[in-house]
């Protein structure tokens, strides 16, 4: 440790002069330095090049078991290291309950799903062909004796093209409005389409017994994947829910809107959604699954 | 070629007063007026408005139908016209009845004036009626899951009727697609 107490007055103030202009060069330095950088993000806001534009997928699921016996529902998130090159791919499954092996189905449906990753992107037609050859395995293997829904959304590059078969969800929470992007394939479609082309008011299709029963699923013959032929553009903020029916039948759509703020990062959108579907206690609770995507603004 | 698929519904109420009008030659004419919205009680019935287009339609230029319809029609009547030409569309909107396209995987409203038009372009037109039970983002996804007018718009009617049961008053929707 040096002694100043030998050196002489003047020289100890010119040192402590010389150590208060390093300490402010230093605090000024860093100063101009987080401005600079603060600015630079605020200008690749507004006017970023396309790869500056590029919204990352902050991704987050829960995957619990309701009131039944087994837990039918199976979840499958492509590797997210990889996603700048393949995109991410969300998917749920959901066994049917009323039929056998709805858990072994539906683990078998997502297994399927991660085999066939990576999926090219632009190539629609032949991601839905993967999912009816699926189907019609499942179909050999059980006769229409089990069967499992499927939702699977695929995003690359704030793009987003979707599949969907039977009655699970896919929902985007736009501007604090959730719509749901797939229709659910029950008979109540059939119903409504044939009052609606004879003029006639929907409230009958509803009231069916049989509204609700699925026309089409994974394990069925020819299965018809509903899928986005041309991708959906995404922009930052936006909230995409891969979901079971036990999600929806709990948290209704407007509700979603209401609680799932864009303010929130997917971990606690999900966390939000997964205490809504338990809050509710609906005494016959389906499993509940769900893949939530906020989409973000990267800054690399 | 330009796919086409109309849909008029009453909507559980006492009578259909809005009107969709259609013509494929010489060239493709898509009208739809409004005609449930006005609350004064109209000069002009659905069947005038037809007859109207019917005889504009024929020998004008776009335009020119557009300032006829303007002239004999009551300020208060609200209606938008489509002319489709080759690969462009022209477009006249007045009041509570618009067209909305998808472009790049969006929606866009159409505005008034001349644009151009793509293979595979699909354009929704409708009352504001009909909007009202619909989002942006479950038109744009029911666009690009379907390969045809009428399960486009069999999906849209599925989303109103979900919301309604189709007991909302009048529905008048046309929905176009460029082959």
């Amino acid at each position: 440790m040096p002694d100043f107490t030998l050196l002489p007055d003047q020289t100890i103030l010119l040192i402590e002069i010389a150590a208060a202009l390093f300490v402010s060069a230093f605090l000024s330095f860093i100063y101009v330095a987080l401005t600079t950088i603060l600015s630079l993000l605020k200008l690749r806001k507004t006017t970023g090049t396309d790869t500056d534009n590029l919204l990352v997928c902050d991704v987050a699921y829960f995957h619990c078991k309701g009131k039944r016996d087994n837990q039918e529902d199976s979840v499958y998130i492509s590797h997210l290291e990889e996603a700048y090159t393949n995109g991410v791919i969300a998917a749920c499954s959901d066994g049917m309950g009323g039929l056998l092996y709805g858990e072994v189905v539906s683990q078998y449906v997502v297994e399927k799903l991660a085999e066939a990753y990576p999926m090219k992107f632009d190539d629609q037609e032949a991601n839905a062909e993967t999912i009816r050859k699926i189907s019609t395995e499942v179909y050999e293997q059980y006769r229409l004796g089990a069967g499992a829904t499927l939702v699977m959304t695929h995003i690359m590059k704030n793009m987003m093209n979707f599949y969907s078969v039977g009655d699970s969800n896919i929902i985007l929470i736009r501007k604090g409005r959730a719509t749901l992007l797939n229709h659910k394939q029950n008979y109540v479609s059939l119903l409504i389409r044939k009052l609606a082309e004879g003029g006639m008011d929907t409230s009958e299709a509803y009231r069916n017994s049989r509204a609700k029963a699925l026309i089409d699923f994974v394990g069925n013959i020819e299965t018809n994947v509903i899928h986005t032929s041309r991708p959906i553009q995404l922009y930052e903020d936006d909230i995409i829910i891969v979901s079971t029916d036990g999600v929806t039948d709990a948290v209704s759509l407007h509700r979603m809107s209401n609680i799932l703020s864009a303010d929130y990062g997917a971990k606690q959108l999900a966390r939000i959604l997964k205490s809504g579907v338990q809050n509710k206690k609906l005494p016959k609770q389906d499993n509940f699954s769900a893949v939530v995507i906020k989409m973000d603004r990267s800054l690399i | 070629m330009i796919e086409y698929y109309t849909f008029k519904h009453s909507g559980e109420s006492d009578s259909y007063k809005d009107e969709v009008y259609l013509t494929v030659v010489p060239s493709v004419t898509v009208a739809v007026f409004y005609g449930s919205a006005m609350k004064t009680q109209s000069k002009i019935s659905p069947m005038m408005f037809s007859g109207l287009l019917a005889e504009v339609s024929r020998d004008c230029d776009f335009n020119r139908m557009c300032g006829v319809l303007d002239e004999r029609l009551p300020g208060n009547a609200e209606y938008l016209v489509l002319r489709i030409e080759g690969n462009q569309i022209a477009s006249f909107r007045r009041g509570g009845v618009s067209a909305r396209i998808v472009i790049n995987g969006d929606l866009r409203l159409l505005p008034n004036g001349i644009f151009g038009l793509n293979t595979g372009d699909r354009i929704l037109v409708a009352t504001n009626n009909f909007y009202k039970y619909l989002t942006n983002e479950g038109i744009l996804a029911d666009a690009l899951v379907t390969d045809s007018c009428s399960e486009w718009m069999n999906l849209l009617v599925r989303r109103i009727s979900d919301a309604n049961q189709l007991k909302c008053g009048n529905l008048s929707a046309v929905t176009l697609l460029v082959r």
